[in-house]
């Protein structure tokens, strides 16, 4: 601030940026980071293992930004610091958040060290499945965008509603999400003796990898759920 | 005249000028800092509108807070000599002005009108003991120098509820922001004007008494109603987002609230420059210092031009550093933390006690944010302004008394 100085506290009382916009710049990382997994395992799925190393590198930068981002909301929120929500909880929720993007990270990484051909009979329902994460996670970012809108109008009752209309929305794409996977496993069981056994392991490991975004998103709308409770 | 009355008389107007551009420079920013940060108006704009309304402000508001300073901390009867009583003003005026150069120097939190009552206590107690100061009245000063933000909190927590409630939450908070802010906006008026006019000069010069004066006040709301709602028609819904549309109207409201607040800083912080001015202005024209006598209008308007001019000398780079600092701010916290500083400060310069205008802002902010308002409002500059409470009275009193001892001695 050069050899200017003056006596102004309402600068450090106003801090300069807002731990919810970092929160949204945190998840568009994950956005970002899920559409490019999303066609890297379409890929997979077909086989077209070439291509999907590129996508484990792109998924690990962006999983690495995001931590910067996630680094510099909690240096920016000291103790003594008033929130509309609970520290704590906001704490939680970036950290769940993140947690999407580390599975996503490890997802990958695995994925790419064993390419395993998925049988043409499972190929619909892990595609099927893969969306079905893919659109829990779609339906966390809607509630996160709603809970800033909430945040926005100070908690109006109607806002309030919506979120927890997303909430909602989260929870059930995340309970079908689990319903085609205990499919998906039962169909691997069957077709077991066509299976070589680490081909099998690995086919399993796939569909539970996939599942854990699922249950990280239904996580952070969770921690959204209970930062709104009255 | 008398050569050593005149140089403290001059030299007095000097040091009350400095106060003033200091006043003009650092407070103002602070007062106007909600309205740049929202973005309400450009850091051009908030310039020109502190300059005039704080001159406005201290003319016609100023007196209260002045012959308070000026006459009801130090107990003048006491003091038989009437130079020591020119000494104590000037040396409290240069005490307070060196203390405020090293905070702004530092960047503490400090009021200027904390470090002038301070600067005031000091040289009382050399010259005439601890008896001589007027306790029950630095009381009353003290305690409003707590409340003053607690009212402002409460007062910016009401307001922002009040605008949760009464549009957010409703079905069209567009449409009701049509109503609700002008409607706002008229009493924000009604108090500018019913202060401007009642138990001032102005309102005795135009010979106005208190029933008329609510009379022409409210006239006036009603005025600025129409015109506020007029300004909102022009304002409509682009795209979905309503909130947005509230965001905008509010934009153009908090323009009145931001001279609501340059206009309170005006009344209540001009005396923090002028008020020992004032006092050996009277001393040195009348021979003795009269608490009841009325403040010069001249002086008043001197103090004014000085925050004014601060305002545009320094004062811009200070709110255009501002702009850039606070950006978390939307119109509607900001148009609460306006009000809820403003009405509180105003209520202060009408009842004659020197508040802190930053520090109630502070609370306003404070209060915002427990409305659950603000992202992020950092409580530790709570814990800053104490301690400036608490290390501003004893160490400007400890300098002005230094400074007055030595004076003493080379003047006799």
């Amino acid at each position: 601030m050069d050899e200017r100085h003056f006596r102004l506290p309402i600068t450090d009382t106003l801090r300069r940026k807002s731990p919810f916009a970092g929160l949204l710049e945190h998840m568009n990382k994950v956005r970002e980071c899920i559409d490019v997994l999303k066609e890297g395992l379409k890929e997979y799925y077909e086989g077209r293992f070439d291509r999907f190393s590129e996508v484990a590198k792109r998924v690990s930068e962006l999983e690495h930004e995001a931590d910067l981002i996630k680094g510099n909301i909690r240096a920016h929120l000291p103790r003594f610091i008033l929130m509309p929500v609970d520290r704590g909880q906001f704490q939680w929720l970036l950290r769940e958040q993140d947690a999407i993007l580390d599975h996503a990270e490890n997802l990958a990484e695995m994925l790419d060290m064993r390419h395993t051909k998925i049988p043409k009979e499972l190929k619909d329902l892990f595609v099927e499945h893969m969306e079905k994460v893919m659109e829990t996670v779609r339906a966390m970012e809607e509630a996160m965008e709603r809970f800033k809108v909430l945040l926005e109008t100070s908690f109006a009752t109607k806002e309030r509603d919506l979120v927890k209309e997303k909430i909602h929305e989260v929870h059930r794409k995340e309970w079908e999400a689990d319903q085609i996977k205990y499919k998906l496993t039962r169909e691997i069981y069957r077709i077991e003796k066509k299976l070589k056994p680490m081909d099998e392991y690995h086919l399993l490991k796939i569909a539970d990898w996939v599942d854990d975004i699922a249950d990280h998103a239904e996580n952070v709308a969770d921690l959204i759920r209970s930062m709104i409770a009255r | 005249m008398d050569p050593i009355l005149l140089i403290i008389l001059i030299g007095g107007g000097i040091l009350g000028f400095y106060m003033a551009w200091n006043i003009g420079s650092n407070d103002v920013a602070n007062s106007m800092a909600t309205a740049v940060g929202a973005k309400a108006i450009t850091f051009r704009q908030a310039v020109i509108i502190a300059g005039i309304l704080n001159f406005v402000g201290a003319v016609f508001v100023g007196s209260h807070v002045t012959e308070t300073i000026r006459g009801n901390i130090v107990n003048p009867s006491l003091i038989e000599n009437t130079l020591h009583i020119l000494l104590g003003f000037f040396s409290s005026l240069l005490a307070a002005s060196i203390f405020v150069m090293l905070s702004t120097w530092k960047e503490m939190p400090i009021s200027t009108t904390h470090s002038v009552i301070g600067a005031l206590v000091g040289f009382g107690i050399i010259e005439s003991g601890i008896s001589s100061i007027n306790w029950s009245k630095l009381g009353e000063v003290a305690m409003s120098w707590v409340l003053s933000p607690l009212v402002g909190a409460v007062l910016a927590f009401l307001v922002f509820r009040g605008i949760v409630k009464l549009i957010f939450e409703r079905e069209r908070p567009s449409e009701s922001a049509r109503v609700v802010g002008p409607g706002i906006i008229a009493l924000t008026i009604i108090l500018i004007v019913s202060s401007l006019l009642m138990k001032t000069n102005l309102g005795r010069m135009l010979n106005i008494d208190i029933r008329q004066a609510i009379l022409i006040a409210i006239g006036c709301g009603i005025a600025g109603m129409i015109l506020s709602m007029l300004l909102l028609r022009r304002i409509r819904l682009k795209g979905e987002d309503e909130y947005d549309a509230v965001e905008r109207m509010f934009r153009k409201l908090q323009i009145v609230t931001s001279c609501y607040v340059a206009f309170s800083h005006g009344a209540n912080d001009v005396a923090n420059a002028i008020g020992p001015v004032a006092g050996i202005f009277s001393v040195a024209t009348t021979g003795v210092l009269d608490p009841k006598a009325e403040v010069p209008v001249a002086l008043l308007a001197l103090g004014g031009l000085g925050i004014a001019i601060g305002c545009m000398t320094w004062g811009h780079k200070v709110m255009r550093t501002l702009g850039y600092r606070i950006t978390s701010l939307t119109n509607t916290r900001g148009f609460s933390v306006d009000f809820g500083a403003a009405t509180t400060v105003l209520i202060a310069s009408k009842l004659g006690l020197p508040v802190s205008t930053s520090h109630t802002v502070v609370g306003a902010v404070v209060g915002v944010g427990l409305a659950r308002g603000l992202d992020a409002v950092d409580l530790r500059v709570i814990r800053k302004i104490i301690v400036s409470w608490l290390l501003t009275v004893p160490s400007s009193a400890g300098l002005s008394a230094i400074i007055f001892l030595i004076l003493r001695c080379m003047v006799g």
